[in-house]
């Protein structure tokens, strides 16, 4: 058994528990923490924020960050910057970009890296509609899609390269829908005809009648309002999409089924993060809250209450997870690998049956046919999995040494998590999804993938042939554990090379990860009177089976064939209460780990790296954040290292500059 | 004026409106804006507007004509639904002069706090309404026995009153005692950069009652320390929420405006419900919000928008005109604490949604 940084320390009294009672109280804005594995600390480097002329923290245009390898890109009232970016390592002059593009009438909303070979491309959607594909290291192209807005007028929320792929790409729009774009194809000047093509619960997906000769390739309207955001699965198997309409829609991006939802509790949902292994959705929203949501059982299973108002980004720390060796989840994990080929192969021959010969499911047929659509095509499958994961970097996964130990114990399952969230409060929550609350209840079959490789693509006919998979099937999944277990097994690193470790901690112990997982418990829900989770487990459990004994009628009923229901099945009112939105006291209801406020404006970032983590908010501030025990590493020697109770303001000239 | 009107006039026919629903500026008679916001927001809260021109058609029957606020604004809102055109103005003149007639804080033409006026308006035709029962039930009607509370009852307790309940547990003896108070809006303190869901929220926590502030336990029979909480036992029709935002300075001897930026969902429903018992949690859907411009009580303008079949509007007096939904967040109020000016909500008012399958 083995046990993280996260897991070491059994003490509990460093972390901060927000009492959500405390108010009125004006709370100074926070420049380090403490939580269980450290303390974490602003990088005061002078560079490491930016600040940005002529903003008004009163536009809405939320700033973001990409991160590709050394490279970061965000975007700041109606610019947007590429700058090079070494973390803690090196000082970053966020003033002296590689690239830097000023907008005039509009601006840019949001962007995505795809980088191959050692081309850069970056994808940029902008406040009106259109979409600029550029590298910004060359320099060589840029190209504009939905010039002529023609395809779409809304605003672009959210643009996300398709996982393995060079040039597809999806946008979704404040108009409720999203659209699958070819790199090399043109937009055409006049509004595309669209055809149905599937429909179902909430979502029906449209091709453009010129079938594949004009871009978007496929036009997807789903729910009501505008779809905030859009992430795939770090095994590329799955899309899920959050809406205004205050649902999480969870499709097999393939098949294009539906295959989960949620329903906020109230509100729109604004923004969205996979675990690392593809098993949980955390969404957070209008409602203050965060909710999980698990693939394998296909219900709510928790929910977060700790901000004070609306929830902007959710991000997992695949770095400050607890992962533990089990034998068995090995077997359990290969007998559902084995099936999923089968399945997977049946719905693809059942779509190719309806779209004839639509661009990106003829490429699972033939891999000779549109070779620039594999989405494997640009190297081993971990290099995939990093450039499209916001997770994990690619460096860190192949420098990192314990990766070829890892092969060795392939069958390491994440028995914690831990995921952080920003808000428009202006604070940062960190939260712990312990084995207790992810635990399924007794005797529940189980019904989805255990582990996913972060490769699935890997099973497509396509790919089997390359000559980077092993084409059979067994070995494949093999593989695919292997991938997964190689990003387990990084979360590791920090603690095995960490200084932050007790001594006496015994990872071989089971104890000592027992008595962890208690005390985590009890901490997280000692201050919650109402809260009908407790850590008398055997009740706890009890309640859920009670609770969700309409979990997996309800998956059931996803069938796709049933829109003529579809107004009734989104009703709230009715939804409340089932697996999709449970009342309030139905699931365990967590409590951050901390809590704290770190900026003077709405927070709009949140992304984790090995060694730091990048928060950036509305004013046009980024924010680094070092990890405990990371100060060695960084080659300019930061302002003296406070006493971990020290809790200074951030200093004055934060503040100011907002103009 | 008349170019902005038919400019609505074609928006609406764009949206192939078929419905038909008025939407008219009222004229503004010299910092009447504080009224006129309140009217509209209250227009259309569907309910409401349907007893007010319930009142009226019954009226007209009985012909009672003796003017009242509520007769007053009867005629204004029956004026407005009975129009031939969808957009233009109304004078709510008649109703303003009785306005001012019949309370001297509102007998000027100094700018006004809408909440008072939201507040003083509901209480007033609740008295009305209840005197004309009293009035009407002099006989055989008197005999089944209801409770003085309950013969009370009007269509605006049924629209707008929900029930507090103030639990106090005595941490001497652990006894709990609870007692009930009707709302018909809730004042809310806010906070910066916060929801007003989780303003709400606070509103509930728990509260120690310690040292001068000992609460007298009837069971021990002596002040003892205890824990006291204020949570949501009825859910209303509709959930009207006053924004705090002017709050008294001793050092300047006027009350000064908090534009502190409290987000608002479109949908929401409450975390501190009593108990979960006896029905599910209401949904509740914004309908209106009136918006104080300026910087403070009586200085600067008040606005409203309202949603209406689908769509929101914005009427400012006279001026009524389409507004776009990403809008709204103009109005959430701002996050400089130097800056007390803003264009910031201020009443907010939400409709309990009927299930899908119940409508
Ligand atoms: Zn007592």
């Amino acid at each position: 058994m083995n046990c993280s940084a996260s897991a070491g320390q059994d003490s509990v009294s460093g972390a901060t528990l927000l009492n959500p009672s405390t108010t009125g109280k004006e709370e100074t804005v926070k420049c380090q923490f403490v939580t269980r594995e450290g303390t974490y600390k602003l990088f005061k480097g002078d560079n490491c924020r930016t600040t940005v002329v002529g903003y008004t923290p009163q536009t809405n245009t939320p700033v973001k960050c990409s991160f590709s390898g050394d490279l970061i890109c965000f975007n700041a009232a109606k610019e947007l910057y590429v700058c090079n970016y070494k973390g803690i390592k090196n000082a970053t002059d966020l003033n002296n970009p590689i690239d830097k593009r000023s907008y005039k009438g509009l601006y840019p909303t949001c962007h995505d890296f795809n980088v191959f070979a050692d081309n850069v491309h970056l994808l940029v959607g902008l406040s009106a509609g259109q979409i600029q594909l550029m590298d910004p290291i060359k320099k060589e192209f840029c190209k504009l899609y939905n010039e002529e807005r023609v395809i779409d007028k809304t605003k672009v929320t959210c643009i996300k390269w398709v996982p393995g792929s060079m040039n597809l790409f999806l946008v979704s729009h404040s108009s409720g829908q999203l659209y699958v774009y070819k790199e090399d194809l043109p937009c055409g000047s006049t509004t595309p005809h669209y055809q149905l093509f599937k429909q179902g619960e909430g979502f029906a997906i449209y091709t453009c009648k010129t079938k594949s000769t004009r871009n978007p390739l496929y036009r997807w309207v789903i729910g009501e309002g505008s779809i905030n955001e859009i992430a795939f699965s770090p095994c590329s198997k799955y899309l899920a999409t959050v809406s205004q309409d205050g649902f999480l829609r969870v499709f097999n991006y393939d098949t294009m089924e539906l295959v989960g939802r949620v329903r906020s509790y109230f509100g729109g949902l604004l923004c969205i993060c996979w675990s690392p292994d593809s098993k949980f959705v955390v969404v957070g929203g209008e409602d203050d809250l965060v909710t999980v949501w698990s693939l394998q059982e296909k219900r709510v299973i928790a929910r977060g209450q700790g901000h004070k108002s609306w929830v902007n980004v959710v991000a997992f720390d695949p770095y400050t997870t607890t992962v533990r060796d089990a034998v068995d989840s090995a077997n359990e994990a290969f007998g559902e690998e084995s099936e999923t080929p089968a399945t997977r192969s049946e719905n693809i021959s059942h779509s190719l049956n309806d779209s004839n010969h639509l661009q990106h499911h003829s490429s699972t047929s033939s891999s000779s046919t549109i070779p620039s659509l594999n989405r494997n095509h640009c190297g081993s499958p971990s290099i995939e999995f990093n450039n499209h994961s916001t997770h994990l970097t690619c460096n860190t996964v192949n420098k990192s040494p314990i990766i070829n130990s890892s092969r060795n114990s392939p069958s390491s399952i994440i028995t914690s998590y831990r995921f952080g969230s920003v808000g428009q409060d202006t604070q940062l929550c960190l939260w712990e999804l312990t084995e207790d609350i992810i635990k399924q209840p007794v005797g529940r079959s189980r019904t989805s993938i255990l582990l996913h490789s972060p490769t699935n693509g890997s099973q497509h006919p396509l790919n089997s042939s390359s000559s980077h998979v092993s084409s059979s099937a067994q070995q494949s999944a093999y593989c695919s554990n292997l991938t997964s277990t190689d990003k387990c097994h990084n979360t590791l690193l920090p603690s095995q090379t960490g200084n932050c470790l007790p001594n006496n901690c015994n990872y071989l112990d089971p104890d000592v990860y027992t008595d962890h997982t208690t005390n985590t418990i009890s901490s997280s829900t000692s201050s919650t009177g109402n809260n009908s989770f407790t850590n008398k487990h055997g009740q706890t459990r009890k309640e859920h089976k009670k609770n969700f004994s309409l979990a997996s009628r309800n998956s059931d009923k996803n069938s796709l064939n049933k829109a003529s229901h579809s107004k009734l099945n989104d009703d709230p009112i009715k939804l409340l209460g089932t697996s999709i939105c449970p009342r309030l006291d139905e699931v365990p209801l967590l409590e951050p780990l901390i809590c704290k406020k770190i900026a003077h404006e709405r927070l709009t970032a949140l992304v984790f790296k090995e060694d730091f983590f990048v928060t950036a908010c509305q004013e046009g501030y980024i924010f680094t954040w070092v990890r405990p025990n990371k100060w060695e590493n960084m080659q300019i020697a930061p302002s003296p290292i406070p006493s971990i109770d020290e809790e200074a303001a951030l200093v004055d000239d934060n503040e100011s500059t907002v103009v | 004026m008349g170019g902005n009107i038919s400019q609505l006039e074609k928006e609406l026919n764009c949206e192939s409106l078929t419905v038909n629903e008025h939407y008219f500026g009222l004229v503004n008679f010299g910092n009447s804006c504080y009224c006129n916001s309140v009217l509209q927001a209250l227009y259309f809260c569907r309910p409401f507007r349907q007893k007010v021109l319930e009142y009226k058609a019954k009226n007209k029957r009985v012909s009672q004509n003796k003017e009242t606020l509520l007769t007053c604004l009867a005629d204004l809102y029956h004026h407005i639904a009975t129009q031939k055109k969808k957009t233009g103005t109304v004078a709510p003149k008649k109703f303003i002069a009785r306005l001012k007639k019949e309370n001297v804080v509102f007998d000027n033409f100094l700018q006004q706090d809408a909440h008072e006026f939201f507040n003083y308006l509901l209480n007033t035709i609740a008295d009305l309404l209840a005197a004309e029962k009293s009035g009407n039930q002099t006989g055989p009607t008197d005999n089944n026995g209801k409770n003085n509370s309950d013969s009370n009852r009007t269509w605006i307790q049924d629209i707008f009153q929900g029930t507090l309940t103030n639990e106090t547990r005595c941490l001497n003896c652990e006894s709990l005692s609870s007692k009930d108070e009707d709302f018909l809006d809730l004042s809310v303190e806010i906070q910066q950069n916060t929801s007003i869901t989780h303003c709400l929220r606070v509103f509930s926590n728990t509260e120690t009652l310690s040292s001068e502030h000992k609460y007298y336990c009837e069971n021990c029979c002596s002040k003892q320390e205890a824990q006291k909480r204020m949570r949501i036992k009825k859910l209303p029709m509709i959930l009207a929420l006053h924004l705090k935002r002017f709050k008294y300075m001793e050092s300047q001897n006027r009350h000064t405006k908090i534009s502190y930026r409290v987000v608002f969902p479109l949908e929401l429903r409450l975390f501190n419900k009593a108990s979960n018992k006896g029905g599910d949690d209401k949904l509740y859907d914004l309908v209106a919000v009136v918006i104080h411009c300026g910087p403070g009580p009586n200085r600067g303008h008040y606005i409203t928008i309202v949603k209406s079949f689908g769509f929101w509007l914005l009427f400012d007096d006279e001026m009524v005109e389409k507004m776009d939904v990403s809008s709204i967040e103009d109005f959430y109020g701002i996050t400089s604490d130097t800056q007390k000016s803003s264009e910031s909500c201020y009443i907010l008012l939400y409709q309990a949604r009927e299930s899908m399958l119940s409508s």
